[in-house]
């Protein structure tokens, strides 16, 4: 039992940093990403490569996850972010698209359809965390981490930025705010944080395939972060605990069929998206409708 | 703070702009100067190229001739976020707040220019908005949400903006319509006290009440066409300009 | 001859693209809706049109009536119930697009558990192959793809330049204050857009069943499409829309003489990068920067 609930755990921890991430451009910034899940796998699967061939250093393997994944999603982000918002979604689907392709084939890289196995537990400062408590203490270190960090740059200047970014385009750019720089920057930053997240499922798991980072992931997260609630600190981990929740409580109806589980949670948070946007928009920690711009 | 500048200095030049559309020439060989503590209004009919002139000025509109010059360089190929930082802002006619944002915030975010993740003089700023803050009396308000102000709160919140940006070229664009006479007044001491230190201000304005409270100098535009610039008096007593701005053409 | 029969094929298969993305680019060029939904919307019209068709052996006829009727139903009330509740109160492009986006899941769940996840093709005689010339095999389904795609393009640009609903449309993307002047609303045309939008896929739905097969997570790659056809042909041009859906349908097949099928699908959006980058405005769009 214990097992199974720090295993639990220690999944919600990356969730939630992914659903964090993804609510910082999703909510503060205004941007909207489909491809969440590629830099959550390009961070696994950095790390994996780094893990099984160079060095199990756990500092060297999250950096350069974070790393490759920020630098990727500048190659996104720069050319995508000129134009209107809804050029960037359909770029970041195109994203999600090309990385399962290229997950799926580039096998001297990703290990092909069968994926990678066998990925080293880290190790920090002479400690290896193969104790899975152990892990769970890191993945809580890490999440505290992430959302200090979120805290820091959402509530400090960066954070002003985005949101003036996001309430009136036209009147940042007025005032001085390099708009494609901001923008760009933040999906850095998500990305970069979403490949940490990454990494740390790489090393747990210690196998990774491309069924992990598939659009059915992005949108998950994009579920967590709505139905959580945008541009809150807490609404994405409220989301994320809810929505990992839902399968566990779904095994609890003995009515329902366990071949169909995986539907009716989807279609649940389907719903809970189409109610929440018609009468709840800023989320269940977001509160009533945001209104118009003053 | 703002350094002064000697008076009459002037600060932007307009030569011959023109911008036409396809077929539509929205502004017609304008030649119009901008000196410092002088308050310029643009009047004219609907439609007269006003703000079209803000836009070419402010880089969101690109002129198809002419120049303008900004403390003597040129503005050419600039982003509007560049023109920003070399000293020009403007308020919009539909005040374009950052609604969700609290009016502190609103105030601060436009101290802060830089696009990194954090930037320093935390301190420095904080001071300036509560000076700013406490000059258009929204101190007490200073944690609501721009969306919930009343409007003349609004419309003074959009001059805090402006007055934080620090910019020697201020382009407003009808930014006293709708205030009520004691509000209007404070308006006016305010933008008067701004003036005297050395800031150049540009009005957009339709109601000749206003025009003759705060200008010192008027232009009057006209299908992209600037037909008249002097006092006050000059114009709005020339009885030829009364015509077209009323809508008595010949 | 194997370019012939690429060629072939991607006429086909750029047809039935063309007739998504112009339903989609009608919507969202008109009602600044991203319809999310465009996808869910074709699934339901193949598999309505499998049910009536294969299962219950109701004439093709009543089959297509009833997908075409389950069709509109599900865009006009999806407008109706859903889209105008949410622009009543604040409307963000980001909130439409998430509600838009969750009616998709729902349905693609719904049709899994009713149907099956595997997939389902509906066979018609005119389905079979036939060997027209040695090496180059089409099957008659192939012409009644385009004759159908062209019938129903010059039904709808007769629709949108000769009617007065037509033309009120066209203004409704353009100003939609100006159609208030004129005593119409821009809610009843805006269920006018989706109801011609949804039926616009249906052809497509049914043809796509007969050929390729349906299954139930078809509605993603139809999203695809229609995005990406939508920005290369140009946000607001219907004829752009059509056009680029043609492109794609071509390209996705031609390419299969040089590249292996998994990279088919990324080639689409290789082509999608190529104009964001370098012409936004796509082929007949204004230049959009924002």
């Amino acid at each position: 039992m214990i097992a199974y609930l720090q295993n639990i755990a220690v999944l919600f921890c990356i969730n939630a940093i992914l659903a964090l991430t993804l609510n910082f451009i999703m909510g503060y910034a205004g941007i909207f990403s489909l491809a969440h899940a590629i830099f959550f796998g390009v961070g696994a699967y950095a790390t994996a490569y780094i893990a099984m061939h160079a060095s199990d250093s756990l500092l060297l393997c999250m950096a350069a996850s974070a790393a490759i994944s920020a630098i990727l999603s500048m190659a996104l982000a720069l050319p995508a972010l000129r134009v209107r918002g809804e050029y960037f979604v359909a770029a970041s689907l195109g994203l999600q698209v090309i990385g399962v392709t290229i997950f799926s084939e580039w096998k001297s890289i990703t290990g092909g359809l069968g994926g990678m196995i066998g990925i080293p537990r880290p190790k920090l400062w002479g400690y290896t965390f193969n104790d899975d408590t152990a892990f769970l203490m890191l993945a809580l270190v890490v999440l505290g981490i992430v959302v200090g960090i979120t805290a820091l740059l959402v509530r400090g200047s960066f954070g002003r930025s985005l949101m003036a970014i996001r309430d009136s385009e036209s009147a940042a750019q007025t005032y001085g705010k390099h708009v494609n720089a901001v923008k760009t920057l933040s999906v850095a930053v998500a990305a970069g944080l979403a490949g940490v997240a990454g990494s740390l499922y790489a090393f747990y798991i210690s196998f990774i395939n491309v069924e992990s980072f598939v659009l059915e992931t992005s949108i998950l997260l994009m579920a967590m972060v709505i139905i959580g609630g945008t541009g809150t600190l807490f609404g994405p981990i409220v989301g994320a605990a809810l929505l990992m929740s839902l399968p566990a409580a779904l095994t609890y109806l003995p009515f329902l069929p366990p071949t169909e589980l995986g539907s009716i949670q989807q279609i649940i948070y389907g719903l809970a998206m189409v109610l929440l946007m018609m009468f709840r928009p800023g989320g269940l920690v977001g509160g009533r409708s945001k209104e118009k711009s003053a | 703070m703002t350094t002064s500048t000697s008076p009459q200095e002037i600060l932007l030049e307009i030569k011959n702009v023109n911008k036409n559309f396809g077929g539509l020439q929205a502004i017609d060989d304008v030649t119009l100067d901008l000196p410092a503590g002088v308050i310029t209004t643009l009047v004219g009919p609907n439609g007269a190229g006003k703000t079209t002139l803000f836009n070419l000025i402010t880089g969101h509109l690109i002129p198809s001739s002419g120049t303008i010059h900004w403390l003597g360089k040129p503005l050419k190929g600039f982003q509007p976020w560049q023109v920003a930082r070399l000293g020009i802002a403007r308020t919009f006619q539909d005040l374009r707040l950052y609604s969700q944002m609290t009016v502190e915030e609103n105030v601060m975010t436009v101290t802060e220019r830089s696009s990194w993740l954090w930037q320093g003089g935390r301190q420095a700023a904080e001071q300036r908005v509560t000076e700013i803050l406490t000059e258009t009396q929204l101190l007490d308000k200073r944690h609501e949400r721009a969306v919930d102000l009343a409007y003349a709160e609004r419309k003074f919140l959009s001059l805090a903006r402006i007055m934080a940006s620090e910019a020697k070229l201020w382009l407003l664009d009808e930014p006293a319509s709708g205030l009520d006479p004691r509000s209007f007044d404070r308006f006016v001491t305010l933008l008067r006290d701004y003036a005297k230190r050395g800031i150049t201000i540009c009005i957009i304005e339709h109601n000749l009440d206003i025009v003759i409270k705060l200008s010192d100098r008027v232009a009057f535009l006209d299908q992209g066409k600037l037909l008249a610039q002097g006092s006050s008096e000059d114009i709005l007593k020339d009885p030829h300009l009364a015509a077209i701005y009323f809508g008595e053409r010949a | 001859m194997l370019f012939t029969q690429l060629f072939i094929n991607g006429l086909q298969t750029g047809a039935l693209y063309a007739l998504i993305a112009a339903g989609f680019s009608l919507i969202f060029g008109m009602t600044r809706i991203f319809h999310a939904a465009h996808g869910a919307t074709f699934t339901i019209a193949g598999y309505i049109f499998y049910e009536c068709y294969s299962v219950l052996h109701l004439s093709w006829p009543v089959a297509a009536l009833a997908a075409t009727f389950a069709a509109s139903l599900f865009g006009v009330l999806l407008d109706r119930y859903v889209y105008a509740i949410i622009q009543r109160h604040e409307g963000s492009f980001f909130t439409v697009f998430v509600a838009s986006f969750g009616m998709a899941i729902i349905v693609q769940n719904l049709i899994a558990m009713i149907f099956d996840r595997g997939a389902v093709t509906v066979s018609t005689p005119l389905s079979k192959s036939l060997e027209v010339m040695p090496g180059l095999y089409v099957a008659p389904i192939a012409a009644v793809v385009i004759v159908c795609a062209i019938i129903f393009f010059v039904a709808l640009q007769w629709l949108l330049t000769k009617t007065n609903m037509g033309i009120a449309l066209r203004a409704l993307g353009e100003n939609p204050t100006l159609i208030e002047v004129y005593g119409l609303t821009p809610r009843l045309l805006s269920q006018y857009v989706f109801l011609i939008g949804s039926i616009l896929v249906v052809p497509a739905a049914i043809l796509t069943a007969a050929t390729s097969g349906l299954n139930p997570a078809m509605g993603n790659h139809v999203m695809l499409i229609s995005i990406a056809a939508t920005i290369v042909g140009g946000v607001g041009s219907l004829r752009g829309a059509a056009m680029a859906g043609l492109i794609l349908g071509m390209a996705e097949n031609l390419c299969l003489a040089f590249i292996d099928p998994q990279w088919s699908e990324a080639v689409t959006f290789v082509i999608l990068f190529l104009f964001i980058l370098f012409r936004p405005g796509g082929v007949y769009g204004r230049a959009v920067m924002s």
